[in-house]
């Protein structure tokens, strides 16, 4: 009964983490970007929710759009405004200057929101119910089905919508998307954009069943690696089997070796995969 | 002229030998911790200048430095010197095992799969009693700032000119050629895979020997500042800021960057970190090759070069 419950804790949590990383994957996989702020997106999301929670009684989910749209228009800005002038320039200088974002974004948050322990508990965060013995807490599982919706939603666009087109084409090839009448620059934006937005959904989610710091950016930043590395980052779905295996990996990882050596087992399949098989479990050989 | 740049450097080491005799403690601490900031920025240097492998697990390197020093110290009753050796050679063995299958990662991989190391291997200490678990180990006690002064000062020598050997000899060259297009290089006759572990290994020596060196001047270590990720991006900026791939350059951004934040930390105690992050944007994107290459070029270009150097890679 005790794998049970630790595997219905690990596949809500994948499916959280599925979504706390699906920006990342985005960005990195369209725009070749390695985004060090991603981590501090998600945290930012977090503690708007919370705000609009605390401040004006907006519930949760019903925030969700709201903060997604903010951090849409974030992301778009600094893309628009920063990154796309760094864009041909030697891999490490855009990773040094997406860190210098989260060195930023981390410290401000420290200033504004002070850094004390915060979580987003609407009337219902607690409850849950029981299925053959095994306790399943409403938050989380609405979590995960969100989750799994932004996931459908972001493959759809990518699949049938225009400019979900045109960013796959850009990924593809950027001469050949600017030659077929893709700006270049705005689909850069969009996609930084997107993937900001879905860091802020993340973080509305993440802040209902964690707990918010300033901090928490770089290791959501560490484990979106992860994931996005384990799912492969051709698809949005592999992103859903990457934090899948990460979520198990540590709730069974807790329960056999102890709670101490739960990030050493997720950095280690990391490495592992990264060793095995470079292009993620789905992912086509190269 | 090249003589010139060896009276100057010649003159600048002087100059900085004789720091602990004329200058306040608070200069010859802070002159500590730039030197050892610009050993781990030459230390990259070597395998993200030379080679082209962005390693962002240089901490990683640093930290073993500093456990494996310690942990010798502590545990063994053994002196500072042979602490030093063991915690460098524990750390050259840990680059040269974990370097043969991590080296053949490349561009974003291997920068993420180092990246993970530093913490994979932070947890795993946190976790050995030999090395305290997370309370970290309390080292013998010492007064003696002018001496891991010095100390330090002479790593930080032989760490560069380690680096103006690499860019005159034969490895150099390799080095270079394999950052410019491996596969070409191993087509010339390069042995690329032991190139790649050898500056590994090399990053990793003086890494480690900054660790100790750290470990037992501040006389307490505990995984969270041994394993510090922050550290990898500051001697990445800093070498980056000075210019990546040339010899004095990352310890002319140590010098300059340490100033800054030292400045910074104290006279806006507070927003200190915050303006470090934004420093870090600017330079990055105002000066992308580097202070010396604009120093170079700055008089005759004037403000021109910085838009010169935002045009260059914009998209």
């Amino acid at each position: 009964m005790l794998v049970l419950q630790v595997l219905t804790n690990g596949i809500l949590l994948g499916g959280l983490y599925a979504v706390v990383a699906l920006g990342l994957a985005l960005v990195w996989g369209v725009l070749d970007i390695i985004n060090l702020a991603h981590g501090a997106f998600i945290m930012l999301g977090g503690y708007l929710t919370y705000y609009l929670f605390t401040g004006l009684g907006l519930d949760p989910f019903a925030s969700l759009p709201l903060v997604m749209l903010a951090m849409f228009v974030l992301g778009y800005l600094i893309q628009w405004g920063l990154l796309n002038f760094l864009v041909r320039a030697p891999m490490f200088n855009m990773l040094l200057v997406t860190f210098g974002i989260d060195v930023v974004l981390t410290y401000l948050a420290q200033i504004m929101f002070s850094a004390d322990l915060r979580t987003i508990r609407p009337a219902y965060a607690g409850s849950n119910f029981t299925v053959g013995g095994v306790t399943v807490p409403w938050t989380n599982l609405l979590a995960f089905v969100v989750a799994l919706l932004l996931t459908g939603l972001l493959a759809l666009f990518l699949q049938r919508q225009r400019w979900g087109r045109a960013i796959r084409a850009t990924a593809q090839n950027l001469g050949a998307a600017r030659l077929h009448g893709v700006p270049p620059r705005f689909a850069y934006a969009l996609t930084f954009g997107i993937g900001a937005a879905l860091a802020g959904g993340a973080g509305t989610l993440y802040g209902m069943v964690a707990q918010l710091t300033p901090y928490v950016g770089v290791p959501l930043t560490a484990k979106s690696f992860a994931i996005a590395i384990i799912g492969g980052l051709d698809n949005p779905l592999g992103v859903i089997v990457g934090g899948l295996v990460l979520g198990l990996a540590e709730a069974f990882g807790s329960l056999w070796l102890g709670p101490t050596y739960r990030d050493a087992v997720s950095l280690g399949l990391l490495v592992l995969v990264l060793i095995v098989r470079p292009t993620g479990i789905l992912g086509r050989a190269s | 002229m090249r003589a010139l740049v060896w009276v100057l450097a010649a003159a600048a080491v002087a100059a900085l030998a004789i720091v602990p005799f004329t200058l306040s403690p608070v200069m010859v601490q802070f002159g500590i911790s730039m030197l050892l900031f610009a050993v781990l920025a030459q230390g990259w240097n070597i395998i993200g200048g030379f080679t082209g492998y962005a390693s962002f697990g240089n901490s990683v390197f640093f930290g073993l430095g500093t456990y494996g020093t310690a942990v010798a110290m502590v545990q063994f009753h053994l002196s500072f010197a042979l602490g030093l050796v063991i915690g460098a050679a524990v750390a050259v063995a840990f680059a040269v095992l974990i370097g043969l299958p991590v080296l053949r990662l490349r561009g974003h991989y291997f920068a993420i799969t180092t990246l993970a190391l530093s913490e994979a291997v932070a947890a795993i200490i946190s976790n050995l009693d030999i090395a305290g678990r997370n309370q970290g180990l309390i080292l013998p006690l010492i007064r003696g700032d002018t001496m891991f002064y010095e100390l330090s000062l002479g790593l930080m020598v032989l760490a560069t000119l380690t680096v103006l050997w690499l860019a005159r000899s034969r490895f150099g060259f390799g080095l270079i050629a394999i950052r410019e297009r491996e596969d070409a290089a191993e087509v010339m006759g390069i042995p690329t895979t032991r190139y790649k572990v050898m500056a590994f290994a090399l990053a990793a020596l003086f890494s480690a020997l900054a660790g100790g060196i750290q470990a037992y001047y501040l006389t307490f270590i505990d995984p969270a500042s041994a394993f510090d990720l922050s550290l990898n991006v500051r001697m990445i900026i800093m070498a980056v800021f000075g210019g990546a791939g040339t010899v004095l350059g990352p310890v002319i951004g140590a010098f300059l960057l340490s100033g800054v934040s030292e400045v910074l930390a104290s006279y806006i105690t507070g927003v200190a970190s915050l303006f470090f992050g934004l420093v870090i944007i600017a330079a990055v994107l105002f000066t992308p090759k580097g202070v010396i290459d604009a120093a170079r070029r700055l008089p005759r270009r004037g403000l021109a070069y910085f838009l010169d150097a935002v045009r260059e890679t914009r998209l």
